[in-house]
C-alpha cells in the first residue's frame, strides 16, 4: 500500500491515488488529497459543493455518480466541473470525496 | 518446471484478490448464478487449465507457439524492456515463454520426446496460475509492436491474450477486469449505466448544444429507424466525460447526418478483448449488430476508443460468427469525410498549439487507420507535428491490454511509461492527441508522473474548435 506525505501528515491510498480504506474519509483527508492529488491549495465552496454530494451519493448507494448528477445535484455547467478538478470527475472530484477508483475505462 | 524467480519488478508475486468474486458469489449475481462468468475456487484448476489449453489451441496459435527462434528481437521492440533492460522477464519472448513451455510439454511432441532440452514445463499448483496471471495481465499491455517487428510472424499478443481468456475461464484474473467483465454481462455496458441514465445524459448534450448553437433543431435521435449512421459509444463519455458526445452530436448536425443512438447496444467497447473470453466479446459486439440491423441503419459509427474500434470492427465479427452487412468504421473516418466533401468547414487557425498525435495499439497496428487521423489533423491544427516512432512503431501509452482497471500493477506501468513520457516530452507540443479513451488516461498518468507540460486532447475536440458555423464568419 503507498502513502501520500502531505503537509507533514501521511494518508494511505493505492497504487492510483485513491483512499485507501474509503471509510474512513474526513474532510481534512478531502483537503490534503486536493493538493497532493489535483494540485488544490484550498478548497472553495463550490469545491465542497461536488465533493459532499459525491460523498453523500456513495454512502448511499455505494456508487460514484455520474458528472450528469453531480451537475444536477451543483447546478453547475459541466465545464465548471473540469474547472474545480483539473484530473475530472472520476480521477479528480471522486478521488477527492475519497471514493474507491471506479470500475472500468477511467 | 523449474520454479520462475519472481522479476525484481515484483508483479510476478502480487496474490490473487477474489474479495469481489466471492462478494458477486454471495449476492447471486445473475452473470456468475447462470455460469457465464467464472470465479475463483480452489482445487483442481491446473487439470481444468490444461484441458482447457489443449482443446483451444487453433493454428495460428500453433504457429505463434512453435515458430519462436528466440532471435531476441522483440526485447528491442517492447516498453518494458527498453525500460528495464537489466530484466529479463521483461521480454515478450520471457512472457511467451511461460505459455509456450506449458504447450510444448502437454501438446507438443517435442516436449513429450525431449521435455529437458527444449525446456518444457507444467504448473503446478494454483500459485503458479496466479504468476501466470500476474505476467500476461500486468507484464504486457498486448500492444503487439512485438508482433509487428517479429520476424517469424510470433503474435506474442495474441498468445497473450490467449493464456489471459484459459485464465479468466479459471477465475483467477485480477480483481478489476473481474468487476468489468460482471458489469458488462449484467448491463450490457462496462461502466453499469442504466437506461434511464443513458437518455438523460443524451438529453442533457443535446440541450448544452442547442444552447451554444442557438439552435432549437439540435437532435440526439434515439432508435429512429433507417438512418445512414449509428452512433455507438464508450460508456465512460456517459458516466464521466460527455463532452466528446456533445461534440458528435454539433458536428453531426452542421454536416446534416442522418444518425441516431440506439437504445440498447450503444456500447462499442469489449473487455473480452482485453479477458480473452471470447463469449463476452460475442455478447457485446452481437449487441451492436443486432442494433444496427433492427433500426436498419446503413452505418455504424464507433467514437474514439482504440480497443472499442478494434472489437466492433475487427474481431467481433469472428467472436460473434456475425456476418458483416454494413461498413462499420470509427468516427474519424466518418469526419474526414465531412471535411473532405465540403460537409462541415473547418479553421486550422483555430487551434494554433503544437498538436502531435499518438497512435493507438488498437487503432494503428491492430486496426489499419493510421493516415487518416493525420489528414484530418492537418486540416484542422496549424502546427500538426509526428513524434518519433510514429504511425504502426509508436510506443504505447503503457494504459493498454485493460491495464488501466488492473490498480495493482499500476507502479510498473508507471516506470515503464518513461519510454513514452521521453517520447512525448521530445516533441514539444503543448497537446497530445489520441483516438482512444484508454490512451487519454494512460497518456495523463504519464503527464502527471512525469510532470510534461501537455495536455491530451481527442480529434474530436480539435474539429470542433475549428468548426466555422455557417453565417458566422471564420
Amino acid at each position: 500500500m503507498a502513502t501520500i506525505e502531505v503537509d507533514g501528515k501521511t494518508i494511505e491510498v493505492n497504487e492510483e491515488g485513491f483512499l485507501a480504506r474509503p471509510e474512513e474519509w474526513t474532510e481534512e483527508t478531502a483537503k490534503l488529497l486536493a493538493k497532493a492529488e489535483e494540485g488544490l491549495d484550498e478548497l472553495t465552496a463550490e469545491h465542497w459543493a461536488v465533493v459532499t454530494f459525491i460523498r453523500a451519493y456513495y454512502l448511499e448507494k455505494n456508487l460514484a455518480p455520474m458528472v450528469r448528477k453531480m451537475c444536477q445535484a451543483t447546478g453547475f455547467p459541466l465545464m465548471k466541473i473540469y474547472d474545480l478538478f483539473p484530473s475530472g470527475p472520476a480521477k479528480g472530484a471522486c478521488k477527492v470525496a475519497g471514493l474507491p477508483k471506479p470500475d472500468g475505462c477511467v | 518446471m523449474k520454479r520462475r524467480r519472481p522479476g525484481p519488478s515484483g508483479v510476478v508475486e502480487a496474490p490473487l484478490n477474489a474479495t469481489a468474486q466471492a462478494k458477486a458469489k454471495d449476492e447471486g449475481r445473475p452473470s456468475v448464478a447462470d455460469g457465464r462468468l467464472q470465479t475463483y475456487e480452489p482445487g483442481d484448476n491446473v487439470r481444468r487449465f490444461l484441458e482447457l489449453l489443449s482443446s483451444r489451441v487453433s493454428r495460428p496459435l500453433a504457429v505463434s507457439l512453435t515458430a519462436c527462434v528466440h532471435c531476441g528481437l522483440c526485447a528491442e521492440s517492447c516498453h518494458y524492456f527498453l525500460a528495464r533492460p537489466d530484466d529479463p522477464t521483461m521480454t515478450p519472448v520471457w512472457k511467451a515463454d511461460q505459455i509456450r513451455r506449458i504447450f510444448k510439454r502437454h501438446v507438443d511432441w517435442t516436449g513429450r520426446v525431449a521435455p529437458w532440452w527444449i525446456k518444457a514445463g507444467s504448473p503446478r499448483n494454483d500459485e503458479d496460475l496466479n504468476r501466470l496471471k500476474n505476467v500476461v495481465f500486468g507484464t504486457c499491455s498486448a500492444c503487439r509492436r512485438c508482433t509487428y517487428n517479429c520476424p517469424m510472424g510470433v503474435d506474442t499478443g495474441l498468445l497473450v491474450r490467449f493464456t489471459r481468456g484459459l485464465l479468466t475461464e479459471l477465475g483467477v484474473v485480477p480483481e478489476g477486469v473481474f468487476n468489468v467483465s460482471r458489469d458488462q454481462w449484467e448491463t450490457g455496458n462496462q461502466m453499469a449505466v442504466s437506461e434511464q441514465d443513458y437518455l438523460e445524459t443524451l438529453e442533457w448534450m443535446r440541450d448544452d448544444v442547442r444552447t451554444e448553437l442557438g439552435d432549437d433543431s439540435v437532435e440526439i435521435p434515439i432508435d429512429k429507424d433507417g438512418c445512414d449512421v449509428l452512433y455507438t459509444i464508450n460508456p465512460r463519455e456517459i458516466k464521466f466525460d460527455p463532452r466528446s458526445i456533445a461534440q458528435a452530436a454539433k458536428i453531426f448536425h452542421l454536416a446534416g447526418e442522418s444518425w441516431t443512438m440506439p437504445k440498447w447496444g450503444w456500447d462499442q467497447t469489449n473487455f473480452g478483448l482485453f479477458s480473452g473470453d471470447d463469449n463476452l466479446g460475442a455478447f457485446v459486439a452481437r449487441n451492436v449488430y443486432e442494433a444496427a440491423e433492427r433500426l436498419r441503419a446503413k452505418r455504424i459509427v464507433i467514437s474514439e476508443c482504440g480497443h472499442g474500434y478494434r472489437s466492433t470492427r475487427w474481431e467481433g465479427y469472428t467472436w460473434a460468427g456475425y456476418d458483416q452487412k454494413l461498413p462499420t468504421e470509427s468516427v474519424v473516418v466518418t469526419l474526414k469525410r465531412y471535411i473532405e466533401e465540403g460537409r462541415i468547414t473547418v479553421d486550422p487557425s483555430k487551434n494554433p498549439d503544437a498538436v502531435t498525435f499518438h497512435d493507438s495499439c488498437n487503432i494503428a497496428r491492430s486496426g489499419d487507420l493510421v493516415e487518416e487521423p493525420r489528414e484530418v489533423l492537418r486540416r484542422v491544427c496549424s502546427d500538426f507535428r509526428e513524434m518519433f516512432p510514429n504511425r504502426r512503431e509508436n510506443f504505447c501509452c503503457t494504459g493498454g491490454g485493460g491495464l488501466l482497471s488492473m490498480a495493482e500493477y499500476r507502479p510498473l506501468r508507471l516506470e515503464v511509461g518513461k519510454i513514452k513520457a521521453d517520447q512525448l516530452r521530445a516533441t514539444g507540443a503543448k497537446l497530445v492527441c489520441t483516438m482512444c479513451h484508454n490512451c487519454i488516461d494512460g497518456l495523463n498518468d504519464l503527464i502527471k508522473h512525469y510532470k510534461l507540460p501537455m495536455r491530451v486532447v481527442q480529434v474530436l475536440e480539435l474539429v470542433s474548435n475549428a468548426l466555422v458555423l455557417p453565417g458566422k464568419g471564420a
